[in-house]
């Protein structure tokens, strides 16, 4: 999928992204050797697989992201679908912040999905799109503790524009945007072009140009969700777990309590 | 210095794991209610035992349901069309759904005084109650993210945590009856025993890594939820009673009760700490 701005940045190349991902992958497939349950739709001839790429050297940690997607969903205060921590990291004078973009990760073998009991958050085949249907969650949790991302949320019991409280929600990858032919509202707003979005079984696309001609990430791959949030060039200090979690900074733990105690956590 | 971190909430809080003591001990008095129709000892804890199941179930399930965001929507976790199997709650709803029905019919026909149905009832109750540890664990374990709840071992410790709170309040039920007592206390050392052997398994091999295992350790062991989780879980909550249990003052009744009040602690307190400490690590990421 195109950005409605972006046709013009089509990279250029004269043999087709195809071609070029074959060769890359030593004319294999990679991820169809890869897939293995069988909701997974990586590569699935005849489906769409949606993914984001996050080119970390392109964000300049504007949060125009965070603030798009709070604009288009009305997300309360206190829970985000999307957000960008940063660490500051290195050692004077060699220093730099490192912004990681985080969302849903829509994985091809969601492990929500397998945990919700009542099947109110599934994956769209089509698309693989991991969606929530909120007149049927009960708010268990279950998919909440579930996920390794932390993409999902509770939300409050008051909203103003919306009756849709106290069941869990999270990145939808502007499902409706994106069947609009629409890129999503984080993608759209990225001033620096960081995050790009489109369809990965469609060899043509940029994504699938940026993930085979790329070297990327995906956070805990080890969990085999198969994430479908590619990262170019994330930092370690980022995707993996903080020495904080134990021994966190007292500034930290003031942070934590003012937050907590102003959301009513 | 100048990061910018966002603070996510535990998923699933105290209330869950007061449930899951309430839900243990119901199991745990289930299965002693059963094993009195194969030994004499216990036949006198036989009625107040199932009686107890059956009030703790009801707390159980008002936790359960008081403890979703959506509690009316509790229902839709019974309708078959929306039903997920390969979701351990969805087993666990079907599972205490069964189990009550299955405890409230053996108790109507041990109070006809119907013998012969009673211990099939009694033998029903029980195969239902072993699935509600069981489930319970299932509900940790399939959380492969989380250092401590993927350990598969976790649905056999709530067993056998299970059968240690079950006896424990079956010593209290038990009175001065000290055949009873005497049952219940090899009953509790056993169980405790094997709680405390998995224990042990379980702080090993969290602690022999990686990251996020040793992250999940250090949690888990030092600071307050070192105190619940070693102090009260497993000082005075499991090595204590077993010490007791085997000195010559535990072998009376005074001491069985008192090693009782001890298993029921330390079962609060390592299931408060089994369910929340891997959780702290999740939140910063």
């Amino acid at each position: 999928m195109r950005s409605r701005r972006g046709a013009d940045c089509e990279p250029r190349i004269a043999i087709s992204n195809a071609e070029l991902a074959a060769a890359f992958n030593g004319g294999e497939s990679m991820s169809e050797e890869l897939r293995v349950s069988p909701i997974e739709t990586r590569e699935v001839p005849g489906k769409r697989r949606f993914a984001m790429v996050v080119d970390t050297r392109r964000c300049i940690g504007c949060m125009a992201c965070q603030v798009a997607c709070k604009a288009e969903y009305d997300t309360p205060l206190g829970v985000n679908r999307t957000w960008v921590p940063y660490k500051v990291v290195g050692k004077y004078p060699n220093v730099k912040k490192q912004f990681l973009p985080r969302l849903c990760n829509h994985c091809d073998d969601p492990p929500c999905v397998r945990n919700c009991p009542v099947e109110a958050t599934f994956k769209v085949e089509d698309g693989g799109f991991v969606l929530q249907r909120y007149e049927r969650c009960i708010g268990c949790r279950s998919c909440m503790a579930a996920c390794p991302y932390n993409a999902r949320f509770m939300l409050p019991s008051h909203r103003t524009y919306t009756p849709i409280t106290n069941v869990v929600d999270k990145c939808t990858f502007c499902f409706h945007r994106v069947t609009q032919n629409l890129v999503p509202a984080c993608v759209q707003t990225c001033i620096g072009r960081s995050r790009i979005f489109g369809d990965l079984n469609d060899p043509n696309s940029e994504v699938s140009y940026l993930v085979a001609t790329n070297a990327t990430q995906v956070l805990r791959p080890e969990e085999g969700t198969k994430p479908h949030v590619f990262y170019i060039g994330a930092d370690r200090n980022a995707t993996e777990f903080p020495r904080d979690a134990y021994r966190k900074p007292e500034v930290m733990e003031q942070e934590r309590s003012a937050f907590k105690r102003h959301f009513d956590i | 210095m100048g990061d910018y971190v966002w603070f996510h909430d535990v998923s699933w809080h105290a209330t869950y794991a007061i449930y899951f003591f309430v839900i243990g001990i119901v199991a745990g008095l289930s299965f002693l209610s059963f094993l009195s129709w194969h030994n004499e000892a216990l036949k006198p804890i036989r009625a107040s035992s199932a009686w107890g199941a059956l009030v703790l179930l009801a707390m159980g399930g008002l936790l359960l349901i008081a403890d979703l965001s959506q509690p009316m929507r509790f229902l839709n976790i019974l309708n078959p069309f929306y039903l997920n199997f390969s979701s351990p709650l969805a087993w666990g709803a079907l599972n205490i759904l069964s189990f009550g029905i299955a405890l409230v019919v053996y108790l109507l026909v041990i109070r006809k005084g119907d013998g012969g149905r009673g211990k099939w009832m009694a033998g029903i109750a029980a195969l239902l109650a072993l699935g509600l540890p069981i489930y319970t664990g299932f509900d940790l374990t399939v959380h492969q993210s989380r250092p401590v709840w993927n350990t598969p071992i976790i649905p056999v410790l709530f067993v056998a945590m299970a059968i240690a709170s079950g006896s424990a309040v079956a010593s209290l039920l038990a009175g001065g009856n000290a055949a009873t007592q005497a049952t219940l206390r090899q009953y509790l050392l056993w169980s405790t025993g094997a709680v405390g052997v998995m224990l042990v398994s379980i702080l090993g091999t969290t602690h022999h890594g990686g990251s996020a295992q040793e992250l999940t350790y250090l949690i888990l062991t030092t600071g307050t939820m070192g105190l619940i989780f070693v102090g009260i879980g497993i000082v005075a909550g499991t090595a204590a009673p077993i010490a007791l249990l085997l000195a010559p003052f535990g072998r009376q009744q005074s001491g069985v009760v008192l090693a009782g009040l001890l298993v029921l602690a330390g079962g609060a307190a390592l299931r408060y700490a089994l369910l929340m400490g891997p959780q702290q690590l999740q939140t910063l990421y």
